[in-house]
């Protein structure tokens, strides 16, 4: 393993995309080995460096601007990840994005968006990494506008909230470089405060954005429906996770050193708790899996927000660890839901029903993953909330940790709404008739293999953890931390672990009764919470998309140019036009038009403007 | 022989016209691309290898006789000549094919020679009367060429634009005028040198003014601005590209870069005045090329907010500022050349500017989808494209100099540039191909190759921009600093 | 000085009518009377050479040129025009007159000059050997011209661009 390898590294993926778009489209196979044997030789690649784990390379570009590459635990982590998901989604693609027209496009987006994150992980140098990241934008819209005619829309909606995220990181950069001298991460470590801390919360929401925290969460559940949901599975559940928290995590410990109980740590906190809580309410009253699951996307952020901005070891160890676990299970329900709409043709809970003798494989895969969300002992899930609601409470407020654990009710409640409507039950009777078959094998072994690795990292919860987060956490904190997580992992008897089983049976309660309530609907579970007093009002006010920045953005966009042009163009237009030729007189060359003045306009604004600016410089030059 | 650059050009065009009576097509054509060719190389070698020890003056002879004419070459002068003789060529280029249903190609070239001679003289003077004249002279040549087509639209935006360009002129003559009555001469250095000795802020000032109003209404600053939005979606397509690339730049954002450093010395009034002014235009010109359905309209008041952008750099005064804001005049003369000669091809094929109208031509015409991307790319400051670079260094320059303000205005407006742009693409080219279109062609030969040359250019700019900056950029902003 | 500000005065209200004129063969006229008026401004300021190019170029030769386009393009001359121009017009011309005085008073006092800001010889040779460089400008802008003419009025036979 030489140094160049980490530019092997990311260089593979992108040739691999060119390669992949050149392949003609009447040749079989060419195209899905060609996909597979690339991700594979990624995957063998991410494994070496992991073995490695201590690499740098860099290339000299423009004074402080290089293009450095450097791989320690953290990236080596990452990047691990990131292959092992582009493998999974590869082989899951083969089958089903095999009839989709643009399909050559769709796997050079995907392997060019492989490149373009591993390039943002081994970045050591600002430059590359705003590079990298703001190409990860252009196939994000790439991606999202495959799905379809009017997908466009979302796509454009997903480019602008993550530009305007991105802008506000470059932004934090580019004070970070005032500050601090240098672009090269690996040599900055600043204290939060003053014009350093609005660089922290600058880069902070160039990181939360990417990760889909809310209020930037708004084009996720618009590309659930509009994008192909192996875009899903790949880019919001696996791959934005894992470069925003990433992100997030190098300026916590690395970039910035964020105390226990400062204001910026509160600040993570509530924003991670406020996800958390809002995004899972959204979540429960959804009637399409694939809407629902979206929300879930978001509101599981917030716990790994919420964990990483306790700013204690094991808050922190926790959010990684989430990340990493809800990347699996996340991914691993989005293609099996996937697996529901290539069988069945359809994700509206209503028309679906009783799945589970006709898929089992499928329904087995997203019970585990369901279970793993949830966080049900003892799959990973509750390894990573036990240690998320440890940390919570060491800070010493009581209320982020409450509201973590409503949100776990929640999320419970609205899984056994989705498990019960789409694969147990009863039929129902939209669904067309006769028997579905079980996907093909290509489609389900990476859903058994991420439900496997659930099962795994919760109950052979030592691996990943001395593997993967101690090392993260153990190079950041100071010494004599306590650090061990594993002893106590999957210690049931606590009041913690008491508090969350305690969740999950109300959660079960809740579910029980909407399901009476609605007439023994499964679908219907959520109505009682849907029209609540006070929910109801809230949940009509996100239906109309009142809470979404976007939209309101737009609007507001709109209607400032509508301003503009009535309020300002129009009116000066209006004055000019009767008194158009006596404004010309006083200087050369008039000219009177027979059917409109618009030139004497012109003519005024010039003047106006002349006599504006002769004041403005005698003023200044005083 | 640096007197080539204004020489040559107009000796070309006076005998054109003669040319043209014998060979309609060919003759001109070869030419006229061969003497820009000619004169972009000479730009690129010779003349940098002349300015290796600095400033250059170069000594006219006439028949072995020294005649009264030195010229001057310096840093900032021989970036605008490459810029110049680049962006012509290719337009040049563009123009083999697209002028055929003009006419009399033969006297377009002609005047194409002239308004080239024209630029050239005004960035080789180092003398407020000879800026004029060649202002002029550029002038006059881009009256004729926008109402080439002598279609009623054309004729009325061309007549427009004269008017206020005379008005323009005019306020420029009374500057000059003033600052001659007090300095009693007209090169930069002793006028300068004169202001210095004499401290008259006031006088100064209003002379300073009207060279605002007189080369901001030739670089359609707002409020000046009004003729453009006519002008150039009139005008036959590479005319729009060698207005909005170049004239814009070189008599209006040139003249005033060089009077207000050379001759007054940037005074922070006038630098605060530059900065706002450039602001205003990228603010309000943005909102309002969000609205267009005209694409080249929408393309015109673009390039009002851009070159807000570059006097807005060019107004912060600091070494960074002043030559991201170079920098910025550079890329977008070569994306907006590459805009407005794609957007001819789509004229061309569809016989519409309207984008409402237009849907899905990508599939038909790849080659200048793709180019007019990489331009718009550009020019909203996407990564890797020059673009992203040159508008980075204006705004940390902005930082640098504490105005956090205009920097949050620049970073904004950015935002709205790519939104106009995306609408841009996707009506025209992207979604569905309407049915009136299935059978047009790609754009011809010549057309396509200019476009994608200038695309290359930008792309290239982009991922070399380290050598680009220091090469060329950076050695013109330090000669604007420093003077003659 | 009297003398000189009627002379201005008199410029300006020539100026004003060429542009209020009704016939375009009147406003020709006030046009020549105009520079004819300016040609002595300059005589009197001790400009002989500018006096005498603008009476014979101006005066004479543009507004021959004017006389015969105007006569030669003889179209009814009804230009429809909204009445508030009478109004307006005026108001204008005056409210500006007011701030030209203003400006001017408060520049004229203040315009400092430097010393041995000397004239630098006769008029041939400021134009032939001083200034040679504008003298090519000259030139070019007159091709400019004659290639616009050109240009402009060429035979369209195949006229087919859109």
């Amino acid at each position: 393993m030489t140094p160049t390898t980490l530019l092997w590294m990311i260089l593979l993926p992108a040739f691999s995309a060119l390669a992949l778009l050149a392949v003609p489209k009447t040749v079989k196979y060419v195209r899905e080995s060609l996909a597979l044997v690339s991700a594979a030789v990624s995957l063998y690649l991410a494994f070496a460096l992991f073995a490695v784990k201590d690499l740098s390379w860099s290339a000299a570009w423009l004074g402080s601007i290089r293009l450095e590459l450097r791989l320690y635990q953290f990236p080596a982590f990452i990047l691990l990840g990131l292959a092992g998901f582009l493998f999974l989604i590869t082989l899951y693609s083969v089958v089903k994005m095999k009839d989709h027209p643009r399909v050559n496009e769709y796997y050079a987006y995907i392997f060019l968006s492989a490149a373009l994150a591993f390039g943002a992980v081994l970045s050591d140098n600002f430059v590359p990494l705003v590079f990298f990241w703001e190409g990860l934008l252009v196939t994000l819209y790439a991606l999202i506008s495959l799905g379809g005619k009017d997908a466009h829309r979302t796509a454009t909606k997903a480019f602008i909230i993550s530009g305007l995220c991105d802008f506000a990181m470059i932004l934090g950069i580019g004070i970070v470089w005032s500050l601090s001298g240098t672009m090269t991460i690996s040599e900055i470590g600043l204290k939060p405060e003053g014009p350093a801390a609005l660089a922290f919360v600058l880069m902070m929401i160039g990181a939360i954005g990417k990760a889909g925290a809310m209020p930037f969460h708004t084009w996720i559940p618009d590309a659930a429906v509009d994008a192909p949901v192996t875009f899903m599975a790949f880019m919001p559940a696996a791959f934005e996770k894992l470069l925003g928290i990433y992100l997030l995590a190098r300026i916590c410990l690395d970039i910035f050193h964020l105390e226990p109980g400062s204001g910026l740590s509160i600040l993570l906190m509530v924003i991670g708790a406020a996800t958390i809580v809002l995004a899972v309410m959204m979540a429960l009253v959804q009637k399409d899996l694939k809407r629902l699951l979206s929300y879930h996307a978001v509101s599981q952020v917030g716990y790994m927000i919420l964990g990483i901005g306790t700013a204690v070891p094991i808050g922190i160890a926790g959010g990684l660890f989430h990340m990493i676990n809800h990347a699996m299970y996340k991914s691993g329900l989005f293609l099996s839901a996937g697996s529901v709409e290539h069988r069945a043709g359809t994700t509206d809970l209503r028309k679906l029903g009783g799945l589970a003798r006709e898929m089992p494989v499928t329904a087995a895969g997203f019970t585990v993953c369901a279970l793993a969300i949830s966080g049900v002992w003892p799959l990973n899930g509750f390894v990573s909330k036990e240690m998320v609601f440890h940390g919570a409470l060491e800070t010493g407020s009581i209320i982020f940790a409450v509201a973590a654990w409503v949100g776990a009710i929640f999320t419970f409640a609205s899984f056994l709404k989705a498990g019960h409507s789409v694969f147990f039950g009863k039929r129902s009777e939209e669904r067309a008739p006769g028997k579905v078959k079980e996907s093909p094998w290509t489609m389900l072994v990476p859903i058994l293999v991420l439900a496997l690795l659930c099962i795994t990292f919760g109950v052979f919860n030592k691996l990943p953890l001395t593997q993967f987060i101690q090392p993260i956490v153990a190079s950041h904190a100071e010494a004599g931390a306590h650090l061990d997580f594993t002893s106590h992992a999957l210690d049931l008897f606590n009041l913690i672990a008491g508090i969350s089983v305690a969740c999950l049976l109300l959660a079960f309660g809740i579910h029980v009764y909407g399901f009476k309530r609605g007439g023994n609907k499964a679908y219907l579970a959520s109505e009682p919470i849907h029209h609540a007093p006070f929910f109801k009002q809230m949940y009509d006010w996100a239906e109309k998309r009142f809470f979404d920045i976007y939209e309101q953005g737009v609007k507001f966009l709109q209607g400032l140019s509508w301003v503009l042009f009535k309020g300002i163009d129009r009116p000066i237009d209006a004055v000019f036009e009767k008194g158009a030729t006596a404004v010309g007189s006083a200087f050369t060359g008039l000219l009177r038009k027979a059917h409109n003045g618009h030139y004497a306009n012109y003519l005024a604004w010039a003047l106006g403007g002349l006599v504006v600016i002769i004041a403005l410089v005698n003023v200044l030059l005083k | 022989m640096i007197f080539l650059y204004i020489g040559l050009p107009l000796a070309v065009s006076a005998v054109l016209p003669l040319v043209g009576k014998a060979s309609k097509r060919v003759l001109p054509d070869i030419l006229a691309n061969t003497v820009l060719a000619g004169l972009l190389v000479y730009a690129a070698t010779g003349a940098r290898a002349l300015l290796a020890q600095g400033p250059v003056i170069q000594q006219v002879r006439w028949l072995g006789e020294a005649v009264n004419i030195r010229i001057a070459l310096d840093g900032f002068s021989l970036f605008m000549l490459m810029t110049i003789q680049l962006v012509s060529l290719c337009i040049a280029l563009y123009s083999i094919n697209y002028m055929e249903h003009y006419g009399a190609k033969a006297n377009y070239y002609a005047l194409l020679l002239v308004m080239v001679a024209g630029m050239n003289g005004l960035v080789l003077s180092q003398d407020l009367f000879s800026v004029y004249i060649f202002l002029e002279v550029a002038a006059v040549a881009s009256y004729a060429l926008v109402a080439y087509g002598l279609g009623a639209e054309e004729l009325e935006a061309a007549f427009k634009y004269l008017m206020l360009s005379v008005v323009a002129s005019a306020a420029v003559l009374v500057g000059i005028a003033l600052l001659f009555g007090m300095t009693g001469a007209l090169g930069f250095d002793a006028v300068a040198a004169g202001l210095r000795l004499l401290e008259a802020k006031g006088v100064a000032g209003v002379a300073a003014a009207l060279f605002l109003m007189g080369f901001g209404l030739k670089a359609a600053l707002i409020p000046f601005h009004a003729w453009l939005p006519d002008a150039h979606p009139s005008a036959p397509a590479p005319i729009s590209a060698v207005l909005s690339g170049l004239l814009i730049k070189v008599s209006g954002v040139y003249a005033i870069a060089r009077i207000a450093f050379q001759v007054f010395d940037l005074p922070s009034a006038l630098s605060q005045v530059l900065m706002w002014m450039g602001a205003v235009s990228i603010v309000v010109a943005a909102f309002l090329a969000l609205g267009q359905a005209d694409m080249k309209r929408m393309l015109a008041y673009s390039s009002i907010s851009q070159v807000g952008y570059v006097v807005l750099g060019i107004g912060i005064g600091t070494p960074l500022g002043v030559a991201g804001g170079l920098f910025h005049l550079f890329n977008h003369a070569l994306a907006k050349g590459l805009l407005f000669l794609t957007s001819g091809s789509v004229q061309q094929a569809t016989g519409t500017r309207n984008l409402d109208e237009m849907g899905g031509l990508a599939k038909r015409m790849p080659w200048t989808a793709g180019t007019n991307l990489i331009g718009a790319l550009s020019i909203s400051g996407v990564p890797p494209l020059g673009g992203f670079w040159s508008k980075l260094i204006i705004i940390i320059a902005l930082i640098q100099t504490g105005e956090a303000a205009l920097a949050v205005i620049a970073v904004l407006a950015s935002v709205l540039t790519l939104w106009y742009y995306l609408i841009m693409q996707r009506k025209a080219f992207f979604g569905k191909l309407a049915e009136q279109w299935s059978k047009v062609k790609e754009a011809p030969f010549w057309m396509t190759a200019a476009s994608v040359l200038l695309a290359l250019l930008v792309i290239g700019t982009g991922l070399w921009f380290a050598t680009v900056f220091s090469s060329w950029i950076q050695p013109a902003a330090d000669a604007l600093a420093k003077g003659f | 000085m009297t003398f000189q500000i009627i002379l201005l005065a008199a410029m300006i209200a020539a100026s004003a009518f060429a542009v209020l004129a009704r016939d375009l063969l009147k406003a020709a006229v006030a046009l020549a009377v105009s520079s004819l008026i300016l040609g002595v401004i300059f005589f009197r300021m001790g400009a002989p050479y500018a006096g005498v190019f603008e009476i014979s170029v101006v005066a004479g030769l543009i507004t021959v040129l004017f006389m015969l386009t105007i006569a030669l393009t003889k179209q009814g001359d009804d230009v429809r025009e909204s009445k508030t121009v009478k109004i307006a017009f005026p108001l204008f011309f005056l409210v500006f007159a007011l701030i030209d005085i203003f400006i001017m008073r408060g520049i004229l006092a203040k315009v400092p000059a430097l010393e041995g800001a000397a004239e630098a010889g006769t008029f041939g040779e400021v134009l032939w050997k001083e200034r040679s460089f504008d003298l090519i400008g000259q030139l070019a802008v007159i091709l400019a011209g004659v290639l616009s003419v050109l240009a402009l009025f060429r035979k369209r036979d195949r006229h087919d661009h859109e």
